[in-house]
């Protein structure tokens, strides 16, 4: 399967997918450890998170299925967010609790 | 090594802005960034135009950029 039909896959079979580098429980950087303590604190159980240093197809992948340049890159019901300040600014703001809100349990 | 002022140059050389600054250590940088080109875009595609004026250099030599977009209005709504 192509690499931009994996992704598109990812993210519509998965309410909320993360691509990061490194692990929920171990981040390799900064603003991926952001987007999951933000998804953390808001409740998030389901995290569907993709180490992008395993896999360079997916690294070169993402940035062209998003037209964004860096990671993490965060999607909910299929709908890029964005990365970590996007993320950050929605969750001060409360837009990403309500979007969160629409992710079936 | 990677210096705020020369992601400052490409960011003006790139697009209209009205405040501009970029702070970093080589590694990690943060913008602020005023232009009435973001005018009607949503958050990521705000992003989307800044990193065009960066080019290849996001995805080679800049670790990371953080950044806060405001058109002028929104600035000065925020400075009030």
């Amino acid at each position: 399967m192509d690499i931009q039909e994996v992704i598109k896959q990812q993210v519509t079979t998965h309410p909320v997918v993360v691509y990061m580098k490194g692990t929920p429980a171990a981040p390799r950087c900064g603003f991926s450890a952001n987007v999951i303590n933000i998804l953390n604190a808001l409740g998030v159980k389901d995290i569907f998170s993709v180490n992008i240093l395993e896999s360079d197809d997916i690294r070169l992948g993402i940035i062209e299925y998003a037209n964004w340049p860096t990671v993490p890159q965060v999607y909910i019901n299929g709908e890029f967010i964005g990365g970590s300040d996007i993320t950050t600014e929605m969750y001060q703001s409360g837009e990403l609790k309500t979007l969160l809100s629409k992710v079936p349990a | 090594m990677v210096t705020p002022e020369s992601i400052r140059i490409d960011i003006d050389k790139g697009m209209k802005t009205s405040y501009l600054t970029v702070e970093g250590d080589g590694q990690h940088f943060e913008a602020v960034i005023v232009s009435e080109e973001f005018a009607g875009l949503s958050r990521i595609q705000r992003q989307q135009r800044v990193n065009k004026t960066l080019g290849e250099r996001m995805t080679t030599d800049i670790h990371a950029l953080s950044m806060k977009t405001f058109t002028p209005q929104e600035w000065q709504e925020k400075n009030k």
